[in-house]
């Protein structure tokens, strides 16, 4: 059954956009991962205009973040005055994204830099995630001792000697940590650009800077990060939609509905089954849509010219 | 139903010409066309008379938009948008009629009136070469040819006798809403005997249109809904699923 898009003017298979969005819901909820990473890359290989499936993608955040915040809410596990300044951050952030955004799709160039930031980023996770599914496959085989975990903390060291003389230091009751606000708020600045460039939650970058260099406790993570997405995706998407009219809430509501039920599904299978293999397909998954991405890029153009009709 | 409301307005169209003896009168059968999500596109026929010597040549006009052509430049392998040239105020639809067996001599006249879709008036911002303008000019075209916005060459007209003669107007699905005027011309001898002019309005109705005006139009409460409905959708799915659905 066709179903026509009206902000991304193309009509799309009904069927074919409810069950991307279980799956990218499924996957979302299994991995406690973003549902964006699967989610614009698959809008666009449809068919979809890349700033319509990033900025459509935003707003179906919003809801998936909102659904897995209230279970944290409920067991206390989000520290509200670290989540606040995150969100002073994030909003500047996402604001001057979508600028940014929308200076670069009036150059023609918004596509390529889509394209660009989604091969880097999801090469390097996915190959980060398959390295880590070796190692605890290896750990498993042979008994062998990776150390990891420990290693990361010893990275930042140096970056967290320069957070100690920050000015404006607080104390977080709540997550028990005495540091400079200018540290929550830069890190969810660069985030906020990111949400908007790419219609991710950014919680794979936030959820390791709260543990590492914030130094949170981890049963307030991800509590915290998804508080503070829900606020910047929603300022993402309101903006995306003044300034580019490039939301689409049949494509949004199609997206939402089936993503949430999705997610709920997959958190529950979450507990279901084995973690290891999961992760290895969700990064095989990434690495396979990162290669379909740079192909995109590299491939000839059956024509160098290309028509824009303005609206 | 629709081939008698032709026929009537046909023979309205010769008895009036029988009185007024007008050089040349025509009509077409719609003026409106309505794009909803289901539209395959549409056609219009036209018809007229023509009481004198010369040649007639119609002219299907649609809306002006500006349009962008981008040309893809390599580097290091990646294929990325280099230069781009803004046509501001240009056609976005263009079909050419005529009567006209000799190509040499229709360019000729087409040029005189400024007619022909190499005549097409269009702005530009930048200062660019004349060579670069043309390079991009005939993108442009070609684009649009490809798109079918464009007829890539001029159509013949059909005569039913000396006098009457009739067309037909394809109108693409992908058409561009807006204003459309079909322009008819008779030409005898380098000068033009007659003129006519007929709009045809191409608008979007249905439940998208509602949709993507709302959007143009109301962005602000249109954003608002957006993330109101994606906070609404989060809590009622995880409401129901603590509710009913046990972990």
């Amino acid at each position: 059954m066709q179903i026509y898009l009206p902000i991304a003017e193309i009509p799309v298979n009904i069927f074919l956009i409810l069950a991307l969005g279980l799956l990218t819901g499924f996957l979302a909820g299994m991995f406690g991962i973003g549902g964006g990473f699967l989610a614009t890359p698959f809008l666009i290989f449809i068919g979809i205009p890349s700033p319509v499936a990033v900025s459509t993608s935003t707003n179906q955040i919003i809801s998936a973040s909102i659904s897995g915040l209230l279970a944290h809410f409920k067991k206390g596990n989000v520290d509200i005055k670290m989540g606040l300044f995150l969100v002073l951050g994030g909003i500047i952030g996402s604001s001057i994204g979508v600028s940014i955004f929308s200076l670069l799709k009036n150059a023609g160039q918004i596509d390529l830099v889509i394209a660009i930031t989604y091969v880097l980023f999801l090469g390097s996770i996915s190959l980060m995630m398959l390295s880590d599914s070796f190692k605890n496959f290896i750990d498993k085989k042979f008994g062998m001792d990776w150390h990891h975990r420990n290693d990361e903390a010893v990275k930042f060291q140096w970056l967290l000697k320069k957070i100690e003389n920050l000015p404006f230091k607080t104390y977080f009751s709540r997550s028990e940590i005495y540091i400079s606000v200018l540290v929550p708020i830069t890190l969810s600045f660069g985030i906020g650009i990111l949400v908007s460039l790419m219609g991710v939650g950014g919680g794979f970058l936030m959820i390791p800077a709260m543990l590492y260099i914030l130094r949170m406790p981890s049963n307030l993570v991800v509590g915290t990060s998804l508080f503070q997405i829900v606020f910047i995706a929603s300022n993402a998407t309101f903006l995306q939609a003044i300034t580019g009219n490039n939301v689409d809430l049949v494509l949004g509501v199609l997206m939402i509905l089936s993503s949430a039920i999705g997610a709920q599904f997959g958190s529950r299978a979450a507990y279901k089954v084995d973690a290891n293999a999961t992760r290895t397909f969700l990064a095989v998954l990434l690495l396979m849509i990162c290669f379909k991405m740079m192909f995109q890029l590299f491939s000839q153009p059956s024509n160098i010219y290309s028509l824009d009709i303005l609206k | 139903m629709k081939f008698l409301k032709i026929f009537y307005t046909f023979c309205l169209l010769i008895l009036s010409c029988e009185t007024y003896a007008g050089p040349l009168i025509s009509g077409i059968s719609a003026n409106e066309i309505n794009v909803d999500t289901e539209f395959k596109g549409a056609q219009i026929l036209l018809f007229g008379a023509k009481n004198d010597a010369g040649n007639v040549v119609i002219t299907v006009r649609g809306p002006r938009k500006n349009f962008i052509i981008s040309k893809k430049e390599n580097l290091l392998g990646v294929w990325f948008n280099g230069e781009r040239i803004k046509f501001k105020n240009s056609y976005g639809f263009y079909s050419l009629f005529s009567t006209y067996n000799d190509g040499e001599m229709i360019q000729q006249e087409l040029n005189e009136y400024e007619l022909g879709k190499n005549n097409i008036q269009f702005e530009i911002q930048d200062n660019l070469s004349p060579t670069k303008i043309n390079e991009f000019r005939v993108q442009l075209i070609d684009l649009l040819e490809q798109k079918k916005l464009y007829s890539a060459s001029t159509k013949p007209i059909d005569f039913l006798d000396e006098t009457l003669f009739k067309l037909i107007i394809d109108f693409p699905k992908n058409i561009l809403l807006g204003t459309y005027v079909i322009e008819i011309y008779l030409i005898n001898n380098g000068s033009v005997l007659s003129f006519q002019s007929i709009p045809v309005y191409v608008n979007q109705v249905g439940v998208s249109a509602k949709i993507s005006n709302f959007a143009s139009t109301q962005s602000v409460l249109y954003g608002l809904i957006a993330v109101f409905l994606a906070i609404f959708v989060g809590f009622t799915t995880n409401y129901f699923f603590a509710r009913f659905i046990k972990k």
